[in-house]
């Protein structure tokens, strides 16, 4: 069994610097392991970034992140990420890595993704330059994390975890206005994580959109957004691979 | 001529830009019914309300806002909330 706490939405600032702090701290003997999804600052400066980096550095579990939307407000993603790496955080842009979590080996793969919208009302890579790079962008991004994920499983993982902050599916933003889903997240994710093989799918990004979902070929998804939890994180217990019934 | 912040359907998107512009908060929803503005969602801090109920009355050319945003709770889930997947 481990024991996977997850948030996102954290937006941090210099208004709430330590706040967030002391729930990381207190994770040891709740959790395993903290997987962060992705918008841990307000603006995406490098202030609040490092803001960010004391509130999640030398926690008392492994700590696997993926940046969000608002973290790339000032283009300082680059630098963000590197202090969050410098700080011992695993940061994912489309890549996968596998942490020991008390000897069962957890496999996570993921990055900030993108949108497009779900089957049915999906944006197709057809007219202006900006559309085609915005579909392609999602496009991209999903084939990397088919790729990270599959890496993942192939290496052993008795656990495999997908780590968005754009949503793989639509379940999860029930309660977001239809009219601005494909801004939210893309099917083109779930198609690969489906694909690809995982236990569980984690995402953030729409506060006003719902815990649990399932993509369609039953992969549960939980969007875990700070102000959809309601709570400073939310424990997910999963059993390995190899001691499921 | 018309006066487009007179205007609720026009004046609901120039609240919700300012919003996002000023107070960097993105799921705020933005209502107008008989002349008032009502701003709803969650943010993570009472400073944070503020800042929006600020950036909304900056934007609603002297319409009454009543700031309806919550405070996200950040308590610490107890054993029994956590979700076991088999």
């Amino acid at each position: 069994m481990i024991r996977v706490a997850a948030v996102g939405d954290i937006h941090v600032g210099a208004d709430t610097a330590g706040r967030y702090r002391r729930h990381v701290t207190g994770l040891a003997g709740h959790a395993d392991v903290l997987l962060v999804a992705g918008d841990l600052t307000r603006h995406g400066t490098v202030e609040e970034g490092r803001v960010a980096v004391e509130e999640l550095k030398d926690a008392p579990v492994p700590v696997i992140a993926v940046l969000g939307n608002h973290d790339h407000h000032s283009d300082a993603q680059d630098e963000i990420a590197a202090m969050l790496r410098d700080a011992g955080i695993i940061v994912l842009e489309g890549d996968g890595a596998i942490v020991d979590c008390d000897g069962v080996r957890l496999g996570v793969a993921g990055g900030k993704g993108f949108g497009g919208g779900f089957p049915g009302r999906s944006a197709g890579e057809f007219g202006e330059r900006v559309m085609k790079e915005f579909v392609r962008e999602t496009r991209s991004f999903s084939e990397r994390l088919r790729q990270a994920l599959t890496e993942v499983n192939e290496a052993g993982a008795d656990v495999t975890i997908a780590l968005t902050h754009y949503s793989p599916i639509k379940e999860t933003l029930a309660g977001e206005p239809l009219e601005i889903y494909p801004f939210l997240g893309s099917y083109l994710m779930a198609e690969a994580i489906d694909e690809a093989g995982a236990d569980l799918a984690v995402h953030g990004h729409a506060h006003l959109g719902s815990e649990k979902g399932v993509t369609s070929a039953g992969t549960r998804v939980r969007n875990v957004a700070l102000p959809v939890l309601g709570q400073a994180y939310a424990v997910y217990c999963l059993e390995p691979a190899a001691t499921r019934a | 001529m018309t006066r487009t912040e007179d205007v609720p359907h026009y004046l609901v998107e120039h609240i919700r830009a300012r919003v996002a512009e000023e107070a960097h908060e993105l799921g705020v929803q933005v209502d107008v019914r008989e002349g008032k503005v009502y701003l709803r969602g969650r943010v993570m801090s009472s400073e944070r309300r503020r800042d929006v109920e600020e950036a909304a009355r900056a934007a609603a050319h002297g319409h009454p806002v009543c700031n309806e945003v919550s405070v996200v709770s950040s308590r610490e889930p107890d054993e029994g909330e956590q979700e076991r997947l088999s």
